[in-house]
């Protein structure tokens, strides 16, 4: 424990604005990483034990574009896309399978698919670490605010977090496909009778969740260093924040994120030794006074 | 003796029972009816403590067990079946209900010796036998037949040696020559044990023929009570039940 | 109907621990001596993991948890030098068993997928704990300067011989136990909360109390397999508590059969016999492996020992 280290960053204001920016990355993308693996859970009722393993996938297929390529636009997209396609994949050749078996079924096969993932990640790039750097677009000067330093793209990073959390929401209450998704996770054989097609739309979920995933593992890649297996830790604290936010809904697992990211950001300042340790006491703490999380509305017991 | 006091619960703005007292008295066989949605299965989950009520008092054998979870409930005496048999489905009949008498005994922790526990094996054939499903009790739960499955309910429940018994629909599902089979066995097992039966059912024929006392719900509420014939011959219930089941309106105005 | 008893049982672990002894015996290679400690080790975690998910319907995925803390306990009391072999081992089972009520407590009330996720979220908790105490584990170095082995009651564990044959009689001791517990009345109403847990509560089973019991049990039978695996390694590694070895517990259920009592053991056998194959050809094992689950997950749709299971009693069906 080092409190006073924690009150001399409180009280200063560059340190303050220094750990809030930290905090606020982290827990946008953990808030990415969490709503793909809500999105599929509530809809297919499974939970994706390789969701890490997507988030890894990004980073790689951002780094490999980016070293093709030097484009971070394309990076990007070349994470997101190429984990969505890799998703809607999974799904159907693997996942689809073993709807309906129990859990056991469910957890080998995505155990299988991280092995597989890390391995090849492993084969491909190589088992060292990797960095991507800064790309070239956002070489800019870090941002003064209060006497603190951002760089400039922790502000893109929460800006497109922000903007992609805002489209996810819109598109699952506001637009038609959105209610179809919702009324399949209520009732699919009813969907089904309307003559829409349940096994694409299935596929088509399980693609966007997957999607986040990589998103958040493209925009991830130019700030962490990449190494196979690198998966499991984001996968763990996705799992505390659905427990904390409430599994299903979106506004409960953005708080919980960002709760999960200042937990982070200041706790490495005050009790650096006991991060983890902060984390499972929240949730701990949660699971005891609202089993349901924050915001869910199905308690977890 | 079972005592039901202003007991009311909604579920969010549907009210789903709405003061509702009922005295049992000890060892009656009562008979709750109702049209679809009228709150029979509500009730039932209320008195168990399967659900919270929000208002009102279930007294068993003289205390209070609102509140109690629907074990404590099990082990103050009151015992139910459900509307689809809840089984334990790769046990045999035997080993499901030896099991059951074991836990009734509080013995569910015996770790040194091996199931099942041969001053058990007395009591199991009592209930086997009480039931006729002595010629079942080696066969998987799973692959029973619709009938053997609800008697299994019932003997699962009879293992806990109640004092009050809950069976919600013990007839569901069947047609009706194993519907007259299966209430046979209700009546017998109750004349045999003394118990306080209560049992929802929708066959009106059942009901009048061998409940003691009626209950008629509706919107969660007692429309009526009393015995068969005063039943068969109440205004409101031939009106409730017109139009929504008219077998049952038809033998209600037959009279 | 003859009921296996705990005579008869007791009679087949001796013939087992006779077997164990006499192999090595046969065939004095040491490598088959090391083949055998590790299906013993990994077979104990199996078979205890599986007392959760085949026995009471919990699939954990953090078993490893307990494997680990038994090794690191063991390993630290006998580094400390103060206590003798039987003590510490008495101590590390104690000490896990308290570790799993804590967790336990908070994981047997939630559903079954969140009690999957929240086990596996406590294991790498443990896992992060173990790198990150460097200076009492040893970080992602293990645990430094070997296991020490001091003589009691007349035994040497330094010699190989005593050391496997103590290991494969504190294995065979624990799978008899494990077996009672099985066969038990705890047992069977352990199968009714798998079957249908809410039902089990209407028939008077204290769902909650059972299935924390059972999960503090399985956690120190566990443990007792990271003793094993310490002792012999005369070490401790974080792999032991990482997520990839409940995985690997899971799938040797799997491979065995979960419904059959030593069904995990076979798969324990089978994937040390599979792990030690692949890794003389290629060093990519998590890919071989992984394709092998989903081989045989999709392929089979279950379980090699439930297929073969299954197989064998249409046979006997059709024979009748």
């Amino acid at each position: 424990m080092n409190l006073d280290a924690l009150a001399g960053c409180v009280s200063s204001s560059a340190c303050l604005v220094t750990q809030i920016s930290t905090a606020l990355i982290v827990g946008m993308l953990l808030f990415m990483v969490t709503s793909g693996l809500s999105l599929i859970f509530g809809v297919l009722g499974i939970i994706n034990f390789a969701h890490g393993a997507f988030y890894m996938m990004g980073a790689y297929f951002a780094l490999a574009a980016y070293q093709l390529t030097s484009s971070f636009a394309v990076a990007f997209l070349a994470g997101a896309l190429g984990v969505g396609l890799l998703g809607i994949v999974f799904e159907r050749l693997v996942m689809s399978r073993v709807y309906g078996t129990d859990v056991l079924m469910q957890l080998l096969v995505c155990y299988a698919m991280i092995l597989i993932a890390d391995d090849v990640v492993k084969i491909v790039f190589g088992p060292e670490y990797k960095m991507m750097g800064m790309p070239d677009a956002f070489a800019l000067p870090p941002i003064e605010l209060f006497g603190g330093f951002i760089p400039a793209y922790y502000v893109f990073m929460i800006g497109a977090s922000l903007l992609i959390g805002l489209l996810l929401w819109l598109g699952i209450n506001k637009t038609r496909l959105g209610k179809t998704i919702r009324a399949l996770a209520i009732n699919p054989q009813m969907v089904g009778a309307l003559g829409i097609n349940t096994t694409l739309l299935y596929a088509g979920v399980f693609g966007i969740g997957s999607l986040l995933a990589g998103v958040a593992g493209a925009l991830a890649a130019p700030t962490r260093t990449l190494t196979p297996g690198m998966g499991v830790s984001i996968l763990i604290e996705s799992f505390i924040v659905t427990v904390i936010g409430g599994m299903g809904s979106i506004a409960g697992a953005l708080i919980a994120a960002l709760l999960i990211g200042f937990a982070r950001a200041f706790g490495a300042i005050g009790c650096p030794l006991f991060v983890d340790g902060l984390m499972f006491a929240l949730m701990a703490v949660v699971l005891v006074v609202k089993p349901s999380g924050l915001l869910g509305r199905e308690p977890a017991r | 003796m079972l005592s039901v006091q202003g007991l009311s619960k909604s579920f969010g703005g549907v009210q789903a029972t709405r003061d509702v007292s009922i005295d049992f008295p000890k060892g009656s066989l009562s008979a709750i009816i109702g049209p679809n949605g009228a709150g029979k299965t509500t009730f039932f989950n209320l008195v168990s403590g399967a659900f919270r009520p929000d208002a009102g008092r279930v007294i068993l054998n003289g205390q209070d067990i609102v509140g109690l979870s629907s074990l404590e409930v099990v082990r103050r005496g009151m015992a139910r079946a459900f509307q689809v048999a809840a089984l334990f489905p790769s046990l045999t009949v035997r080993e499901a209900l030896s099991a059951a008498v074991i836990s009734h005994r509080r013995r569910s922790w015996t770790l040194l010796r091996r199931f099942p526990l041969a001053d058990t094996a007395g009591r199991v054939d009592e209930i086997l036998s009480l039931l006729s499903l002595e010629a079942q009790a080696d066969t998987l739960s799973r692959n029973l037949s619709h009938g053997d499955q609800k008697l299994l309910d019932i003997a699962l429940a009879l293992a806990m040696d109640p004092s009050v018994l809950l069976l919600d629909e013990p007839t569901a599902g069947m047609g009706t020559e194993e519907r007259w089979r299966m209430i046979g066995k209700v009546q017998q097992l109750w004349e045999h044990t003394g118990m306080t039966v209560l049992f929802i059912e929708h066959d009106m024929d059942i009901v009048f023929r061998i409940a003691q006392a009626i209950y008629v719900l509706k919107y969660g509420q007692v429309l009526a009570r009393g015995t068969a014939d005063e039943i068969r011959t109440n205004q409101d219930v031939i009106d409730a039940y017109l139009g929504t089941d008219h077998h049952v309106a038809a033998q209600a105005g037959a009279v | 109907m003859m009921r296996p008893g705990l005579a008869r049982d007791a009679a087949v672990c001796a013939a087992g621990l006779a077997l164990l002894l006499v192999l090595p015996l046969a065939f004095p290679q040491p490598a088959l001596r090391d083949f055998l400690i590790y299906v013993m080790a990994y077979g104990l975690l199996a078979m205890s993991l599986n007392l959760l998910v085949g026995l009471t319907g919990l699939v954990s995925f953090g078993h490893a948890a307990y494997f680990a803390s038994g090794a690191y306990m063991f390993g630290l009391l006998m580094q400390s030098g103060r206590v003798s072999i039987p003590v510490a081992i008495v101590a590390t089972v104690a000490g896990t068993a308290l570790i799993a009520l804590v967790i336990g407590a908070i994981c047997v009330r939630l559903k079954e997928i969140y009690f999957s996720f929240i086990t596996l979220a406590f294991q790498m908790f443990i896992h992060s704990i173990i790198l990150t105490w460097v200076s009492l584990t040893g970080g992602d170095q293990g645990l430094m300067g070997g296991i020490p082995r001091p003589p009691f009651l007349g035994i040497n564990l330094n010699e190989g011989t005593a050391l496997y044959g103590f290991c494969a009689a504190v294995f065979v001791a624990c799978v008899l136990l494990m077996r009672q517990v099985w066969m038990s009345p705890f047992g069977y109403a352990l199968r009714l909360i798998r079957d249908n847990p809410s039902r089990a509560n209407f028939v008077g089973i204290d769902v909650v109390r059972a299935k924390l019991g059972i999960f503090v049990f399985a956690g120190a039978m566990a443990s007792v397999a990271g003793v094993l695996l310490a002792l012999f390694v005369s070490g401790a590694y974080p792999e032991f508590g990482f997520w990839t070895t409940s995985g690997e517990a899971i799938f040797m259920i799997m491979l065995g059969g979960s419904q059959l009592f030593v069904g995990p053991l076979v798969g324990a056998f089978l994937l040390q016999l599979l792990n030690r194959t692949v890794t003389i050809y290629t060093e990519h094992h998590g890919l071989v492996l992984g394709l092998v689950i989903l081989l045989i997950v999709l392929g089979l749709r279950q379980g090699v020992g439930a297929f073969l299971f299954e197989r064998l009693a249409r046979r006997r069906q059709a024979r009748r």
